[in-house]
């Protein structure tokens, strides 16, 4: 509650009555509220905020001591633990050098503001993602790429002020485009959405992401947020597109949902709460146009569900997101298939009969949107998941294997891009990361 | 001993504007209700009408349909704006989900 005050700009000592009443149910006994009916009557009357901001300093420090350096770690992660700050994995403590020495990898002054992280409301500076990243084991070359995710995830249109806080267990997906995704490491081929040891990037991006939800937005399992279960939260998800595999004629994702030129490092965020593999190849003599099919089929009938997880992005956002490896869609293409084909294909073969979105309660949740579009599409039978073919993101990632393809179910009001923005010596941030991770062992895979 | 330092990660808070003032009493008082419709909001406000209407004199409670409700609605412009004619001392904002 304190969270949802002071998100909204209010001094976050709210006036607070806790009524002594059981988990509240259609149904439940609420006569107790009367109780503590003096204490409400008193909130709405004589109650005074005594809350005193902040100051507009940076961060403050803390300290653990210990016998010896070891000791002095756990120290500062049993301390980080206990003030609910880390994620029960271990954490380096955001030294100054550490913090500095990420700090190099963006052009931005420490004490800009990127927003106010919901439902909290804490700022979100430069500076307060360098310390989220340093606690995510993260290196200076990975900070532009956090920070244009946060941007993106505090832009409203990303519907965060409600999903940080909301119980569907929502979580940011990231999508990388550009030569920066090489350049640092992140994975866009076998075991993209990790974990991965020879490219860390997203791990360590997604886990300070989470982070700065969590202690900058403050939510916290059963307080600031209400996420049922939570799924895919330790790291998000945080990948790049593949590229090198793209078929011809396929623009980037950034360049097709944002329009950012060709070669521009850019982000795509978006909010996902399901996760799922989708078998996609045949088993035995299939012709190629048979393959496709079926695995097409197989897709759209996995997302042809009343769940209603769309309705969240029913006009603006996406259903979810779609990953191929490349040499499936360098395959389809050879039979005729072009994006705007699969696309239009999944919105034809997703939609669900009005029967079934009947005897599954659907008609209730979609009347009650704030959108127009998705409360006049309740007139629609079979009934499209989403309000245009166009909303599904198709992305190429994932090892170059024909027989899976991955599916993010979307629970995304927007769908929202940013430009990395990179420092003047960010070649040098590069080349000192080689060295340093990989130079010792001879390099990647040594 | 070696000691460690580092950053406390949460971040500052800044109070961009202040609390609603409070009333000076609830007795005489007419007071509103805006629902974001949900069934939390249907079973707790009615309650709190007859309760306030109970313990303070004079005070008048508005039926809980008497602002535009619903979550789509609750937190516009317009609303606040038909609150504001309406004339009522306060509002009890009943959202839950």
């Amino acid at each position: 509650m304190k969270n949802a005050v002071s998100g909204l700009g209010l001094a976050p000592d709210a006036a607070m009555v806790t009524f002594p009443i059981e988990m509240f149910l259609p149904g439940s006994d609420i006569t107790p509220v009367e109780a503590r009916k003096a204490e409400f009557y008193e909130r709405l009357t004589r109650w005074k905020s005594e809350f005193a901001a902040d100051g507009n300093g940076g961060s403050p420090l803390v300290s653990a001591r210990g016998a010896t350096f070891e000791d002095a770690l756990t120290r500062a992660n049993d301390l980080i633990l206990a003030r609910q700050w880390g994620d029960g994995l271990p954490i380096w403590p955001a030294t100054r050098e550490r913090v500095e020495w990420i700090l190099a990898g963006t052009p931005l002054p420490r004490e800009h503001a990127l927003g106010t992280f919901p439902p909290r409301g804490g700022v979100a500076t430069v500076e307060i993602c360098a310390i989220a990243l340093a606690m995510a084991g993260g290196r200076p070359e990975y900070l532009p790429v956090l920070v244009a995710a946060v941007e993106a995830f505090l832009d409203p249109a990303a519907g965060s002020e409600q999903l940080q806080a909301a119980s569907g267990s929502a979580f940011p997906v990231v999508i990388v485009n550009g030569p920066i995704g090489q350049q640092i490491r992140l994975n866009s081929g076998f075991g993209c959405l990790g974990p991965d040891p020879q490219r860390p990037a997203g791990a360590s991006i997604g886990r300070a992401l989470r982070l700065l939800q969590q202690n900058v937005g403050g939510a916290r399992p059963g307080v600031g947020t209400m996420a049922n279960y939570g799924g895919l939260r330790y790291t998000n998800v945080v990948f790049a597109e593949d590229e090198e595999n793209l078929p011809t004629g396929w623009p980037p994702h950034g360049t097709e949902r944002h329009g950012f030129a060709p070669g521009t490092n850019s982000i795509s965020l978006a909010f996902a709460n399901g996760a799922t593999n989708i078998r996609r190849r045949g088993a035995k003599k299939e012709t190629p146009e048979e393959d496709a099919l079926q695995g097409m089929h197989r897709m759209a009938d996995f997302m042809r569900v009343p769940n209603l997880a769309g309705l969240a992005g029913y006009e603006h956002g996406t259903p979810g997101i779609l990953m191929i490896p490349g040499v499936v869609a360098q395959t389809m293409v050879g039979l005729g298939w072009t994006k705007a084909s699969i696309r239009e294909f999944l919105w034809e073969h997703s939609r669900i009969p009005a029967e079934h979105l009947r005897r599954a309660g659907g008609y209730a949740w979609i009347e009650i949107d704030a959108s127009k579009v998705t409360r006049e599409s309740a007139a629609l039978d079979p009934w499209p998941i989403t309000s245009a073919p166009d909303n599904f993101i198709l992305i190429v990632a994932g090892g170059g294997h024909p027989t899976n393809s991955y599916w993010l179910q979307g629970y995304s009001p927007g769908v929202i891009g940013r430009e990395i923005r990179l420092p003047g010596d960010f070649a040098r941030l590069v080349a000192a990361a080689e060295q340093d991770l990989y130079g010792a062992e001879g390099g990647r895979g040594g | 001993m070696i000691t460690l330092e580092f950053y406390d990660p949460s971040g500052r808070l800044e109070a961009r504007q202040p609390h609603a003032p409070r009333l000076d009493g609830l007795a005489g008082k007419r007071i509103g209700f805006v629902s974001n419709e949900q069934w939390q909001a249907f079973r707790m406000l009615p309650l709190l009408k007859v309760l306030l209407e109970r313990d303070f004199a004079g005070i008048e409670v508005l039926p809980v349909n008497t602002f535009p409700q619903g979550n789509a609605l609750i937190g516009n412009e317009e609303t606040a704006q038909e609150v504001k004619r309406s004339g009522v001392d306060a509002v009890i904002i009943g959202n839950a989900a």
